[in-house]
């Protein structure tokens, strides 16, 4: 599969810091996958992602080494401009995430588009497509900056695919979200993969978005602890000794397939629904 | 998304400009005056009444009556018009009171009435357009939205700082010593939302060197044109009569 970005042996510390935020990490990201960036805080996540974005080094100096590609090209001769088309990135916070100077959220979607000069009309095509999708058009008229968390982090999302990125950076989008909106959150990332978007999410609810993801890469430390399939990575006894814990469901996997636990009692044909081996 | 109501900014700037060069130099107050219930109509027609008439009498009412009674009592003269008390009030008080709050009343209703009818975001497309650079102009915006939020954000300080036990309400003393544990959580907060919210526009391409584009406009009319051109030669003329009397 095509690989969109490909990290070899980068090292980043922060200008104020002796200390590497992120240190000797190499990965590959493919193409229309979705990603998870897993790890405690300080664990070097967020930084990866502004990496892998461009963030780092254009807008946060300090010590970075090592090799960062996107689509096979060296990154730090990628424009931001460039960069912000194909590379897009969805913050935290949504409160911070509103321009502030838009009074529409049509207006705010429009922003990015209006900045990169596209025309008038074609930016109102595509912020009405956006809204459609991401099924927000209740919201168009309202004003950006008086909307609930939820409904911000939708609009901060739209205001970032409007500009069609190949790949897709969300830094903890849920972390300030109720539990609807967060099911909406990740329904959203769940239709950005059917269009073909590489989604990278930075989370460390692995309860939540192991449902939605093709691969883990679990970072401890500054460094990248293991990376691959969900399932592998879990199975991995670098990840038993991480911090993380495992999703309650992997859990109970786990015990479903645990032949030294007794049960309690069986039901006839029950455990064999369930892919139990007392056949 | 075009504004096809309103009047072009820099029309209303012209007019504007015209009525505060008239309103400092003619003489008296009777010109001044009448200007308020001109402004009061215009406001009737517009719809926005409501909103002038309340910011008027919440700003510059007050500070009227305030001017009286102070040019009225302290203001040196000869001619005692009436005595209340020991306090005498002058004509010569009253005439400049007269004269300074007309102006007074006139130029900010004026104003309010400019602000009433025109959007920010008009003034700033217009501004824009006069090769105003977009990051100036966002400062602008930015920061009339944010200033509610900040308004907002500060309540809930407050709110938390008064369940942990602080006093806010009490003599002026008591709220003094509020100020620093509001304002020190309000900053700090804001600075660091101001690194991501940097970052948000960065992802947004505001830094872009592409010609920037726009969804919202206003366009100049055929009347915007011609009143823009009366107002110009309306200065003129004043000024040319004015310099021939």
């Amino acid at each position: 599969m095509h690989k969109v970005l490909s990290l070899k042996n980068v090292s980043y510390a922060y200008p104020s810091s002796e200390q590497n935020a992120v240190t000797n990490v190499s990965i590959d990201i493919e193409a229309g996958k979705i990603y998870s960036i897993a790890g405690i805080n300080g664990s070097g996540k967020t930084t990866l992602g502004l990496i892998m974005r461009g963030f780092i080094p254009k807008i946060y100096h300090g010590q970075l080494s090592g090799e960062i590609r996107y689509n096979g090209k060296e990154m730090s001769t990628q424009s931001m401009d460039v960069l912000c088309q194909e590379i897009g990135y969805v913050f935290q916070n949504p409160f911070t995430q509103m321009s502030a100077a838009k009074d529409t959220v049509f207006e705010e979607v429009a922003f990015a588009l209006e900045n990169l000069g596209v025309n008038p009309e074609e930016i109102k095509d595509r912020v009405t497509g956006t809204i459609r999708l991401l099924d927000i058009e209740n919201l168009k008229d309202k004003n950006p900056m008086e909307l609930s968390g939820g409904q911000k982090q939708k609009v901060a999302i739209a205001s970032v695919v409007v500009m069609n990125p190949n790949v897709l950076i969300l830094d903890e989008p849920t972390s300030q979200l109720d539990p609807v909106a967060t099911k909406e959150i990740f329904e959203i990332i769940k239709l950005l993969k059917q269009r073909g978007t590489t989604v990278i999410l930075i989370e460390h609810k692995l309860e939540q978005i192991a449902e939605y993801t093709d691969e883990l890469i679990i970072m401890e430390g500054s460094e990248l602890l293991v990376a691959g399939d969900t399932k592998s990575v879990l199975e991995t006894t670098e990840y038993s000794q991480s911090s993380l814990e495992y999703p309650k469901y992997y859990e109970l996997y786990k015990a479903l397939n645990d032949e030294s636990i007794e049960p309690f009692y069986t039901l006839e044909g029950m455990s064999t629904a369930i892919g139990g081996k007392d056949e | 998304m075009e504004n096809k109501k309103s009047l072009y900014p820099t029309t209303k700037f012209w007019m504007l400009l015209f009525m505060f060069i008239t309103i400092a130099l003619v003489p008296g107050y009777k010109y001044q005056y009448a200007i308020l219930p001109l402004v009061l109509i215009l406001a009737l027609f517009s719809g926005v009444i409501k909103q002038v008439t309340l910011n008027f009498l919440r700003s510059t009412f007050i500070l009227c009556i305030v001017i009286f009674l102070m040019q009225g009592i302290f203001y040196p003269g000869e001619t005692i018009l009436f005595s209340v008390g020991f306090i005498d009030v002058y004509q010569e008080g009253i005439m400049m009171s007269l004269s300074l709050t007309s102006k007074i009343v006139a130029i900010s209703s004026l104003v309010i009435l400019f602000f009433a009818t025109t959007k920010i975001k008009d003034i700033v497309f217009s501004l824009e357009k006069m090769g105003l650079s977009p990051k100036a102009t966002y400062v602008i915006l930015s920061t009339l939205q944010i200033i509610p939020a900040l308004s907002a954000k500060s309540e809930t300080i407050m709110e938390a700082q008064s369940s942990r036990g602080m006093e806010t309400e009490g003599n002026i003393l008591v709220r003094l010593k509020t100020l620093l544990p509001v304002f020190t959580p309000l900053v700090l907060s804001s600075l660091e939302a101001t690194e991501e919210r940097v970052l948000t526009l960065e992802a947004r391409a505001f830094s872009s060197t592409a010609k920037r584009t726009q969804i919202y406009t206003v366009e100049k009319r055929a009347i915007d044109y011609i009143l823009a051109a009366v107002a110009i030669i309306a200065i003129i003329l004043f000024f040319v009569l004015r310099g021939g009397l």
